[in-house]
């Protein structure tokens, strides 16, 4: 592989550059790492006090209902599900991409990945943990969260193993622990360049502590090689089995507009689809004020596009399969679901929010200028954000709201603290990249150079290639 | 298993990878034993020069997913068809498809702990002291620097290795001795 790579002549069709030519590593390395030992501006102390401040939201949110019981939210009978399962759907979607970045791109050879993949793993790590949160607080009683893995207990009882939901908890836990672990062993090499480009004894210790005796051997190189590129081979199908498991949640019960067969694939687009469009909303800031636009090019976000446009048609093509069976089926509960009470009913107006921010968004994507233009491609992928949301709230509050029968229906309102711990999690999110931000490398130090190597190889390649 | 190690190294700097490659291939046709590269990405053919075996990772993690793909048969089969049976809806009490989701994520979860501890152990990591750390100019390794050490028995005269490590082209060298392992 280390050879195809080297020789390998640039990508034709792409003739612009992944890395900005006049980089070597020394440049590099002061580039990448500066960030780190500069004093983060107010920029950054003003978003950090913003997203601390919904983090107090969060901490409201969560003590109150746990002083008085979830029958704070404005979960009912017979909207059993909403904002908690909602959220974590959401959250464990956008996940989603970081690992799809890392793990399929790499797998690819997709060397635009690079630069982008440490950014979008630790979106994952924060995402999965915001979404935790949720089914855990749903709980009611979070003390006794372990009921839900197996251990000896005095009762003698052991979790239903039939169950998607316990299903659930040993993929969410997985993926957790398989996105730390994969995000943590790509990092030891930059905290090794953390901890020896470092100006104090202060942080020479901390970063040399989670460095762990890294010294860039070529005994130790041989395995991570090989170690890494099987957790990325690891971590591409955990990936799309656990959003196949969320979805399960809800293609297992018999419930109209939720028991469908398209549920697995369309839920992994559509996991994918928030996913890239978080990455844009985070890395177009990100980039200009750490000034990485000489590694996180102009290409890349238009990749991003081109992903954000390619999983978008395949949500829209899901949205319309599940339109085509309520009416090829038949079923009168399936066809009231779709056309009745989705497109018109109490929720119409998140549903064509939905439609608007989801099916026709990512189709300006299809014109370059769109692709290429900053503001366009920041605001497009807030929107996706949105609908993605929308879609979650779609699924889940309308199919519970009025299923089989009429005299059970019901509206489901979000109160106060539904919105507190929603708006909390953005703020735990944002507190967590941003200090992620200040603290680690944001692109992957040892990566970008060895791709750096490997393009001046293939340039130099072509250049005496030919005789 | 790592060679043995020694009480001193000479370490040498080299300008690029390539020289690096070339010059750790050339001192271990000479007979050098249990050398080592530094650099601050993995080098291509590095492994080769230094004349490594394959790497036992695959192996471990192997080992650690079929581990965790027993585990989970054993302990669903053994919880819910015969320690606690459920009837859900007069399923069989050994519904196999049903076990494949936790069956999968077990195994991807011991695979996964294989390969990092696997890695961890084999590089003997976290080793936040090794007697290379005593050069300060070995400090670029993990930076912009491609280095190379051979051992090299302590209190006795370095100046033949040295002289052959500059005459493939280090443009500095150290001798660094440290404690033992």
């Amino acid at each position: 592989m280390a050879e195809t790579a080297a020789t390998a002549p640039l990508d034709p069709l792409e003739p612009r550059a992944l890395v900005a030519p006049h980089h070597d590593d020394k440049s590099l390395n002061e580039t990448l790492l500066d960030h780190v030992w500069r004093k983060p501006g107010k920029g950054w102390f003003m978003l950090l006090g913003l997203t601390i401040s919904a983090l107090g939201l969060l901490v409201i949110g969560v003590t109150y209902t746990l002083a008085r019981g979830i029958g704070v939210w404005g979960n009912n009978q017979p909207v059993g599900w909403a904002f908690d399962i909602i959220n974590f759907v959401w959250w464990v979607g956008i996940g989603h991409a970081g690992t799809l970045i890392s793990a399929i791109l790499l797998l690819f050879q997709q060397k635009w990945r690079t630069s982008i993949n440490r950014f979008a793993e630790a979106m994952t790590l924060f995402a999965v943990m915001c979404a935790g949160l949720f089914p855990l607080l749903h709980t009611g009683r979070p003390w006794f969260a372990f009921w839900l893995f197996p251990y000896p207990s005095t009762l003698g009882a052991w979790p239903q193993f039939r169950s998607p939901l316990v299903w659930d908890v040993f993929a969410i836990s997985t993926y957790l622990t398989v996105s730390a672990l994969f995000w943590f062993v790509g990092l030891i090499p930059d905290l090794a360049a953390l901890r020896d480009s470092s100006k104090t004894k202060l942080q020479r210790t901390i970063y040399g502590l989670f460095a762990l005796g890294w010294r860039g051997s070529g005994r130790h190189w041989h395995n991570y090689k090989i170690a890494y590129l099987l957790l990325a081979g690891l971590s591409t199908p955990l990936v799309v089995s656990v959003h196949t498991i969320v979805s399960f949640d809800f293609a297992v019960s018999l419930l109209p507009g939720w028991h469908a067969t398209i549920f697995p694939p369309y839920f992994v687009a559509g996991a994918v689809f928030s996913g890239f469009a978080m990455v844009i909303t985070l890395i177009v800031p990100a980039r200009k004020y750490l000034g990485l636009r000489d590694v996180i090019t102009d290409r890349h976000l238009e990749n991003m596009n081109k992903v954000i446009l390619a999983t978008g048609l395949i949500v829209s093509y899901g949205y319309m399969m599940e339109h085509f069976v309520a009416w090829y089926s038949q079923n009168q509960y399936e066809f009231w679901t779709f056309y009745v009470n989705r497109a018109t009913g109490p929720y119409a107006g998140v549903y064509w929010l939905m439609i608007a921010c989801n099916v026709i968004t990512p189709n300006i994507f299809w014109f370059k200028k769109c692709r290429t233009s900053i503001p366009i491609m920041w605001v497009a992928s807030i929107a996706v954000n949105i609908g993605m949301w929308c879609e979650r709230f779609i699924i889940i509050v309308t199919s519970l709201s009025q299923d089989f029968l009429p005299s059970s229906w019901g509206i489901y309102t979000p109160t106060w603290v539904d919105w507190s711990i929603y708006v909390g999690t953005l703020g735990l999110f944002g507190t967590l990249f941003l200090l992620f931000l200040k603290f680690v490398p944001a692109v992957a130090v040892s990566e970008v150079k060895e791709l750096q190597l490997e393009l001046k190889h293939a340039a130099h390649h072509n250049t005496h290639g030919a005789h | 298993m790592e060679a043995t190690v020694l009480d001193s190294w000479v370490l040498a700097e080299f300008e690029t990878p390539d020289i690096l490659v070339d010059a750790t291939r050339q001192m271990r046709e000479k007979g050098f034993q249990g050398m080592d590269t530094y650099s601050p990405y993995p080098l291509h053919g590095g492994s080769e020069a230094l004349g490594l075996p394959p790497s036992k990772v695959p192996f471990i993690a192997l080992c650690g997913g079929l581990t965790g793909m027993t585990t989970a048969l054993a302990m669903q089969t053994w919880m819910n068809t015969y320690d606690y049976p459920l009837n859900i809806g007069g399923r069989p009490l050994l519904s196999l498809p049903a076990w494949v989701p936790i069956t999968f994520e077990l195994s991807v979860l011991f695979a996964a702990f294989g390969i990092f501890f696997g890695l961890l152990g084999l590089s003997r990591l976290p080793q936040p002291y090794h007697p290379v750390f005593e050069s300060e100019a070995f400090r670029t390794a993990s930076t912009h620097g491609y280095w190379l050490s051979v051992p090299h028995a302590t209190g006795q005269d370095a100046t033949a290795v040295i002289d052959q490590l500059k005459a493939l082209g280090a443009t500095q060298v150290t001798v660094v001795t440290g404690e033992k392992e």
